[in-house]
């Protein structure tokens, strides 16, 4: 017997109420706005249901702005704690919305315990049922770190998140800023990556929800892929950067959901459907800082990489990289500790995992996007693909930098290329990744979708390959 | 409201394709860059005229500098 089956009667909120109701919120978020109260009591500050999202079963709460600012009590929290033990025992997703100013400051440090009860139980569900969470209004303190520990971050043009509002900050810090400027799209979208999905409306807020929702727990089966062509999306220049989005959504059955869209721009993150399997797509992007790997950018794909693995759902990578950004700012950034994750997030995901070199591969970069000897279940190409330690040209003034500066300046350019490609045919090039073993396998770019589609199922795409970890908000 | 276009990375002003007082539209390519041996577009982020070209071709830009100003 399922949960939406005990015999309970369900409840179908109607009428213009409030539209900040949270029982409003809820039915907004679940199929034909039906759900079952889990909680009966009222006043709370939080109400809790199960109901359904596109025919599977969910949790869901969502705080009362309407009761004290939707500020969390011992109550309230205890009714929390309860919606994630029944999402647990049933193995369901869990969906919060948040519009909340914190603990409740006249209980105490009671609140206090409450909301760390809270911030425990999502930890300890990290990684075993994928948790949403729709931020449609203030989010402050202890209901900002509610969101952050959760899988995937949504928020609604009236969400706003911070851990201290302007008038802490103007006491403490003098400064004038208001909850726009601290914690509302421009900042997390952008700056700080505490948010996955910026929505427009509250409506298309709760929408995303449900395909986030869709795609990680109604993962699909399989099915024989359509081959499309990428030749217009690629620009003739090997050196031309170009858009990878594109390139992405026309490798999904259709256009995924981009997560961290604006937020490290330069690696896409993105969950979707191939052959109507969910599957999440990592992809560099050439057009923004070159595609080069830097410090934010490892560590959001090593996130998007162990959230996937947790709920099984394979990878596609696409490689272009140039390499790892260099600088003293990356350097101070951490490109070193933070970059780490990315190799440890792949080396260490049991899931199905194909990578596609598109055009190039180097040095320390070709080794994190998912290479061979990090695990890959394989690794294709496309025609023409460079797979080295560093570009041929930048090898050859380091291996032959004597050489070349013996030569004169007029002679140096034509030395260059010719030792470049004598390199390039000792050293580099695609056969010899594929002599290694590193590349399996050559495929047309219109065979892309078959290709990939072909290595998923060939490595057995089911619910035994998932990693067993939690999905720590890297 | 003007809009800044900055450099994201240490890159040379490999090709400047407009110049002040054209129209651009969002996603026209205002200059081109050249760095980790690619040609980086920078394109412009809403439509608009250039108000300001701050670069010429074979300068070095730092990441952050204004490339143009798009009003």
């Amino acid at each position: 017997m399922t949960l939406l089956e005990t015999g309970v009667t369900i409840v179908r909120p109607r009428g213009a109420a409030d539209p900040r109701d949270p029982w409003m919120r809820l039915a907004g978020l679940f199929d034909d706005g039906a759900l079952r109260p889990l909680a009966s009591q009222s006043g709370i500050g939080v109400v809790t249901a199960v109901g359904r999202i596109e025919g599977g079963e969910a949790v869901a709460f969502a705080s009362d702005a309407a009761v004290q600012g939707g500020a969390l009590g011992q109550e309230g929290c205890t009714a929390i704690v309860a919606a994630y033990d029944v999402a647990l025992r049933q193995g369901l997703p869990i969906i919060g919305i948040w519009h909340s100013g914190g603990a409740r400051l006249a209980e105490g440090v009671a609140s206090l315990d409450g909301v760390g009860q809270v911030f425990a139980a999502m930890t300890l569900a990290s990684g075993r049922v994928p948790q949403v969470s729709v931020v449609l209004g203030p989010a402050a303190g202890g209901a900002a770190y509610g969101p952050a520990l959760t899988d995937v971050v949504i928020l609604g043009p009236h969400g706003r998140v911070f851990v201290t509002g302007p008038d802490v900050v103007r006491s403490v810090t003098g400064e004038e800023v208001d909850m726009l400027r601290l914690g509302g799209p421009e900042p997390h979208g952008r700056r700080s990556g505490v948010v996955h999905l910026v929505a427009d409306t509250d409506v298309d807020a709760l929408a995303r929800a449900r395909d986030t929702v869709a795609l990680l727990s109604h993962p699909g089966h399989l099915d024989d892929v359509a081959d499309r062509n990428f030749d217009d999306l690629m620009p003739e220049s090997a050196r031309r950067a170009y858009d990878v989005k594109p390139v992405v959504n026309r490798l999904l059955d259709r256009p995924g959901l981009e997560l961290h869209a604006r937020w490290a721009p330069n690696i896409v993150t993105t969950l979707g459907r191939l052959g109507g399997r969910s599957v999440g797509v990592l992809a560099n992007n050439p057009l923004r800082l070159g595609g080069c790997l830097d410090a934010t950018s490892a560590e959001k794909a090593a996130r998007f990489v162990r959230m996937c693995d947790a709920f099984g759902i394979p990878l596609v990578v696409l490689v272009d990289v140039p390499g790892y950004l260099p600088g003293v700012g990356q350097e101070w950034d951490g490109v070193v500790r933070r970059g780490a994750k990315l190799l440890h997030a792949f080396a260490e995901a049991v899931v199905p995992r194909v990578t596609l070199i598109t055009r190039k591969a180097y040095g320390g970069a070709y080794i994190a996007m998912n290479s061979r000897s990090l695990g890959a279940t394989r690794v294709l190409a496309w025609p023409g693909a460079e797979v080295a330690v560093m570009g041929s040209v930048a090898a050859v003034r380091v291996l032959h930098r004597r050489r070349l500066a013996e030569a004169t300046d007029a002679a140096r350019p034509a030395l260059e290329a010719e030792l470049a490609t004598e390199h390039e045919q000792l050293a580099g090039g695609l056969d010899r990744a594929v002599s290694l073993g590193v590349v399996d396998e050559v495929i047309d770019r219109d065979r892309t979708r078959s290709a990939l589609a072909a290595a998923l199922r060939s490595a057995g795409v089911g619910p035994a390959s998932r990693g067993r970890h939690g999905n720590i908000p890297l | 409201m003007a809009e800044e276009v900055r450099a994201e990375m240490v890159a040379n002003v490999w090709k400047v394709v407009v110049t002040a007082g054209d129209t651009v539209a969002d996603g026209d390519t205002l200059v081109i860059l050249e760095s980790m041996k690619m040609e980086i577009p920078v394109l412009a982020e809403s439509a608009g005229t250039v108000q300001e070209l701050r670069v010429n071709e074979g300068d070095v830009v730092q990441e952050g500098d204004v490339i143009a100003v798009i009003g």
